[in-house]
């Protein structure tokens, strides 16, 4: 039993909805005969992992699906024991280096060499090569790149690697230059209808045209997103029909207008210690403070004055990096909140 | 006739000896002349009318009377006769003598021995009395003087006001007669004994010489000292087998321990260096009839020495070369590793120590068995919040030890300067008092040093010869409340700053934040403690100014880290010193000790130990259903989209109602629900609450992602109790016959795949792909039988009883086809067994 969201997955190239011409061009890179690096990168939810899939699937056929999950363990130099999960079958491997954090250069260096070094030796397979998969690789640290970019050269007869990230900037460049990069785009609003129509036509319901607009407005591009809230709307067996429908949000993303709606309220001490609870509250929920911030400023904008927009989202800026560099996360949400609250009392005061 | 009894008789005769022993020293040897008999008059008169004879000389002087009176064989006449002329008998020559006389004499003259007795109490004797038989078995008690000499007195009235005297007479007698013999000791008995410093060794530190070796000498406040004294007291019914220490047990009420100890077996006393915590245990402890044994910074503190020395020390009750019980001071014990959870650690034997109780059943041979702790242990700390102490806390009894009033201290150091003709004036001795902060010893040791100088003590002397004293030694609330308020004007006063000096804070401030050793907590008190002060500040530059300055303290110290630069440590400081320009006001609210960014970590810690379980559900889920949920798997993506809305899916609205009365459209959502549970391994736990009211948990417990501040989102139906109970039955009606598949072929990979198609459609291709696999043919059975038929079994293969609820939730395609053949089901009893597993057809047993 599996959410729809992988129940109706795509698992060809054929049934790929949108991105026609980035199909094709995936397919005819796959019959090529020459398959090179790849570097896929998208924002969150646009369809990257399942094009991979397709792609995988396309290059060594049905036997590809075939999985097997395993935990392997490295071996860090100072001895440390790191499990990694790996999901594999006979020609392929995927695996998230990013999850050991500043070891993932142990793993990237051991895995890697280890796959390159052997060849492939089932002689049905259709291809001479084994890919590995890597996730989240703009999360990769710096060590872990450069450990990349020899093995990507020196191996490419045993091994194509396939880098899947959400953004390239975080790559080195040498990686970027060595691979072929493939952008998936989000998909437009009309192209996350079709796609919720469709799948609500295979469940077997009846999905009105004004859910299901709202359901891709309210996921901003992803088609997952939208996906978990058309399983969770079905699920409550709300009236998809009623026009007083609402989309469920997540509950941190509510939660960080109410922080937004705080700062607008009042600017004095005690609200920054509020909002310093609830700020404590998200990251004690591990909701990443970029997205807090982020999410926190989004809503400020919408809210501010027209005058302040720019300084608001400036400084957030300001304070994202710094939250980057530091340790503290807490400390640079703080000065930007504080930040933000004296900006808009200078103009309060500035317009009596 | 009459006989002593042996035993009671034996302490006297020793007593008698070692007071003999004693008086040879004094020229007036009462007995010498008693029986001389020159001095004439009655015997008791002479008893009465001399002070300083002790009362078992007296004693003796009876019994030598009332022989030379019946002029009967009473042998021991001669006998004490004998030292009159050989003073200088050893005590051991005359106890042996003494002794076999005496009994020789009893036996000869009981009668007399009776009219002794007569006599004695004629001479008035009180106190504690000597039990004696006649021969007739009547007893006669013989009373023991309560008037003893001076000094006697002294120590039994002390040990009375505190009813502490717990030292035998004999004991206290036999330290009185050597410390009469060496005329050197006592010039550090007591302040008040201190007669002749012409006497004192030089090189002696004059902390050492005045430590207070009484319990009256203790300086501070008495309430914290008898508390003190009090819980080794408690000690005394399971150390000294008296009855003592039973009344604060019973007062306890419901604390009952077999030994009659106290409930916390360790006190902890802590306090600033300098005002005695040591003296004070080691006072006690002797004041209370222990020896003590010290551990202290200068022994290595592993967890080996609990073993090797506190243990041995513990278990054999006694110090070595005295018959006293032992007492474990444990000093400086915040320096103690054992920190950390490996339990090896000092702290984490020390405490493994207290807490051992003896086994139930004693097994013959087992070394490694654990005596109980049967002797008290007093620790020692200055920092009572010190992290290697967290643990102690919770097992000790705590007692903060305060700075004496200043006008006790400063009485004591003139009296101490009058002693050592060192002339000081009394303001002198109030400022260095307040330089020092109460401490004692800091004090004495500066007085000793201008003593050595050959100065007068004035309050310039004094301040020169402090300057920096003290001001390295701050904890970090002291420090977070100099940060936010002023100094003190009497500290300013006390320092002696100048106007000037005292208006510059940033070098004072700095040297206070880095002797606290740990800016970072000082930082996040900042952090924690700035917007509770309203200031006037109308566009928030203040409050903007001070987290910049936070932010920058970050930056600074995770780049120090990061770059391995501990250069930069020292600079780390200035970033919080601006606090004090900022938000300094007199007389602001105490800080707090900061607290909520701990609460945060913990609370983040167990949050990620949730995702970690639910990471781990969805990969064995994935594991199952060939890698369906792995596109999930990613961190970012639970975080932010799964654990929202997998709350919302498995949470629809239902009735409570009973299943079989569903309706249909409730019944598919119930459906959906229960596999979904069960492929992603999510569970109803039953729980008890705190009230004792029995709840459905669900584990892992995901749904604290949708929870903030208590609280859950509104458009998320509450699950009840009934709608719980409901599922959970399903749950288990749906995977116990999935764990028999599971044993049953052992690869439940492959096997799940197969029953998911079993499941998802099996009226097409389904149906003959399972006869055509010959693996097992069982499962033909199985699947004509509905396996959600069979009643539940446990672990055991034993038929669970539930409920009617379990009804089939999976019988949609399944029952079509199986509803008209006839129900025969057979039970297979699956397990780990080596039993012979054999296909057998059903129609064998038609």
């Amino acid at each position: 039993m599996s959410l729809w969201v992988d129940k109706y997955r795509p698992k060809t190239l054929d049934e790929l909805s949108y991105h026609e011409g980035l199909t094709t061009r995936l397919r005819s890179l796959a019959n090529s005969g020459d398959f090179p690096h790849l570097l896929v990168y998208g924002p969150s939810g646009a369809g990257k992992k399942t094009r991979i899939s397709c792609v995988l699937r396309e290059l060594f056929g049905k036997s590809v699906e075939r999985l097997k999950i395993d935990q392997r363990v490295f071996l860090t130099p100072s001895k440390r024991k790191l499990d990694v999960n790996i999901v594999q079958s006979n020609f392929h491997i995927e695996l998230t280096p990013s999850d050991v954090g500043n070891y993932d250069r142990v793993v990237i260096q051991d895995l890697l060499k280890e796959i390159a070094q052997t060849q492939q030796v089932d002689l049905s397979a259709k291809q001479r090569f084994k890919v590995v998969v890597i996730n989240e690789a703009d999360l990769l640290s710096r060590d872990a790149q450069a450990a990349l970019r020899r093995t990507m050269e020196k191996y490419m007869s045993n091994l194509r690697i396939i880098l899947c990230a959400n953004s390239t900037s975080r790559l080195i460049a040498p990686i970027k230059s060595r691979c072929l990069l493939v952008r998936v785009a989000a998909p437009s609003l009309e192209e996350i209808q079709a796609v919720l129509q469709q799948v609500a036509k295979n469940v077997g319901f009846d999905l009105p045209p004004e859910a299901s607009e709202k359901i891709a407005e309210e996921s901003n591009g992803n088609l997952r997103k939208a996906m978990l809230v058309l399983e969770t709307l079905k699920m409550q067996s709300k009236d998809l029909n009623s026009p007083l429908l609402t989309i469920p949000k997540p509950d941190w993303e509510s939660y960080c207008h109410k922080v937004a709606d705080l700062i607008m309220s009042e600017q004095t001490p005690a609200k920054v210690m509020e909002v310093r609870g609830k700020f404590y509250e998200l990251l004690s929920h591990c909701i990443p403070p970029t997205v807090i911030l982020k999410t926190v400023a989004d809503r400020l904008v919408d809210k501010m004055d027209e005058s302040l927009k720019a300084d608001v989202m400036y400084w957030a800026a300001f304070y994202e990096r710094r939250m980057r560099i530091g340790n503290k996360k807490i400390f640079h949400l703080e000065a930007w909140v504080v930040k933000v609250m004296s900006l808009y009392k200078v103009m309060c005061t500035s317009i009596y | 006739m009459a006989t002593l009894n042996p035993e009671p008789f034996g302490k006297p005769t020793l007593l008698l000896a070692s007071l003999l022993l004693k008086d040879t020293n004094d020229t007036t040897f009462a007995s010498n002349g008693l029986l001389d008999t020159e001095p004439s008059g009655g015997c008791e008169e002479e008893n009465a009318s001399s002070e300083q004879s002790p009362s078992w000389t007296a004693r003796a002087d009876g019994i030598g009377s009332t022989g030379d009176d019946e002029s009967s064989a009473f042998t021991s006449n001669r006998l004490l006769g004998g030292p009159t002329q050989t003073t200088s008998q050893t005590s051991s020559t005359l106890l042996s003598v003494l002794g076999s006389d005496f009994f020789d004499s009893q036996t000869l003259v009981g009668s007399t021995f009776t009219q002794t007795s007569d006599l004695l109490s004629d001479i008035g004797y009180a106190g504690p009395s000597i039990r004696a038989t006649t021969f007739e078995g009547k007893p006669v008690f013989i009373k023991k003087k309560a008037q003893t000499d001076r000094t006697k007195k002294r120590t039994a009235t002390a040990g009375k006001a505190t009813g502490l005297l717990d030292v035998p007479l004999h004991r206290l007698m036999d330290e009185l007669a050597v410390s009469a013999s060496d005329p050197s000791r006592n010039t550090q008995i007591t302040l008040e004994s201190v007669s002749s410093p012409s006497s004192k060794v030089h090189g002696e530190l004059w902390v050492d010489r005045y430590r207070p070796q009484q319990y009256t000498d203790l300086l501070g406040d008495d309430r914290v000292h008898r508390e003190v004294m009090a819980w080794v007291k408690e000690w005394d019914y399971c150390v000294f087998g008296k009855s003592k220490g039973k009344q604060k047990v019973t007062e306890d009420g419901q604390y009952f321990d077999e030994y009659r100890r106290p409930r916390e077996k360790l006190l902890l006393i802590s306090g600033p260096p300098g005002l005695g915590k040591t003296t004070l245990a080691h006072v006690v402890a002797k004041q209370a009839g222990y020896k003590v044994f010290e551990i202290n910074a200068s022994d290595a503190r592993s967890g080996a020495v609990v073993d090797d020395r506190i243990r041995p020390a513990l278990e054999s009750g006694a110090a070595i070369g005295s018959s006293k019980p032992v007492l474990v001071v444990v000093d400086e014990i915040d320096g103690a590793t054992g920190a950390g959870d490996s339990s090896a650690g000092f702290i984490q034997k020390f405490i493994a120590l207290t807490q051992d109780n003896p086994k139930m059943k004693r097994q013959k041979n087992d070394k490694s068995e654990r005596r109980p702790l049967l002797r008290p242990i007093i620790c020692i700390c200055n920092d009572l919040y010190a992290s290697s102490l967290t643990k102690l806390r919770a097992h000790a009894r705590i007692i903060r030890l305060a700075r004496a009033a200043d006008v006790h201290l400063v009485k004591r150091l003139r009296d101490i300067c009058e002693r050592e003709r060192l002339r000081a004036d009394s303001r002198a001795l109030t400022a260095l008092v307040g330089i020092a902060q109460g401490d004692l010893r800091g004090c004495l040791n500066t007085l000793q040093f201008l003593k050595r100088r050959g100065v007068e003590v004035t309050e310039v002397v004094v301040r020169k010869a402090t300057h920096g004293m003290k001001e390295a030694d701050a904890s970090q609330i002291s420090v977070l409340n100099d940060l936010f308020c002023p100094l003190q004007r009497k500290r300013v006063k006390d320092l002696g700053m100048t106007e000037e000096e005292e208006s510059r804070y940033v070098g004072r401030l700095a040297r206070t934040i880095e002797s606290t050793g740990a800016p970072d907590k000082v930082a996040l008190g900042c952090f924690e403690h700035y917007p509770n002060l309203n200031k006037h500040d109308s566009t928030f530059v203040k409050y903007s100014k001070a987290i910049e300055w936070l932010g920058n303290y970050d930056l600074l110290s995770n780049g120090m880290r990061s770059e391995r630069e501990y250069g930069l440590m020292n600079y780390l400081p200035y970033m919080i010193v601006p606090f004090y320009p900022l938000f300094q006001e007199r007389g602001a609210q105490k800080v707090e000790r900061p607290k909520a960014d701990w609460e945060n970590y913990t609370k983040t810690k167990a949050h990620e130990e949730i995702y970690k379980s639910l990471s781990k559900c969805l990969r064995s889920a994935c594991a199952r259903e060939a890698g369906c949920f792995r596109h999930l798997l990613s961190e970012r993506i639970l975080q932010l989209e799964l654990s929202p809305y997998i709350n919302r899916i498995i949470s629809p609205p239902l009735r409570p109602v009973n299943s079989q009365i569903i309706k249909p459209e409730e019944k598919a959502v119930l459906n959906r629900l229960v596999d979904l549970m069960v492929a992603l391994d999510l569970r109803f736990v039953q729980d008890k609450t705190e009230d004792g009211s029995v709840v459905y948990r669900l584990d892992p417990p995901v749904d604290v992602f949708v929870t903030y501040d208590g609280k859950r989102s509104s458009d998320i139906a509450i699950s009840r109790y009934a709608i719980r109970q409901l599922v959970a039955n399903e749950i288990d009606a749906r995977v116990s016959p999935r764990q028999v598949d599971g044993v049953s072929t052992g690869r439940p990979g492959r096997k799940s795949l197969f029953g998911k198609r079993l499941r998802e459609e099996p009226t097409e291709e389904g149906l003959s792909s399972v006869v055509s696999d010959s693996r097992n043919k069982r499962q033909k059975v199985g699947g004509k039988i509905d396996i959600a038929d069979r009643p539940p079994t446990d672990f055991f293969g034993r038929p669970i009883a539930v409920k009617p609820v379990s009804k089939p939730a999976s019988k949609i395609g399944l029952n079509k086809t199986t509803s008209q053949a006839p129900v025969v089901s057979y039970k297979f009893n699956e397990g780990n067994s080596a039993a012979v597993r054999k296909a057998v057809k059903v129609s064998s047993f038609l």
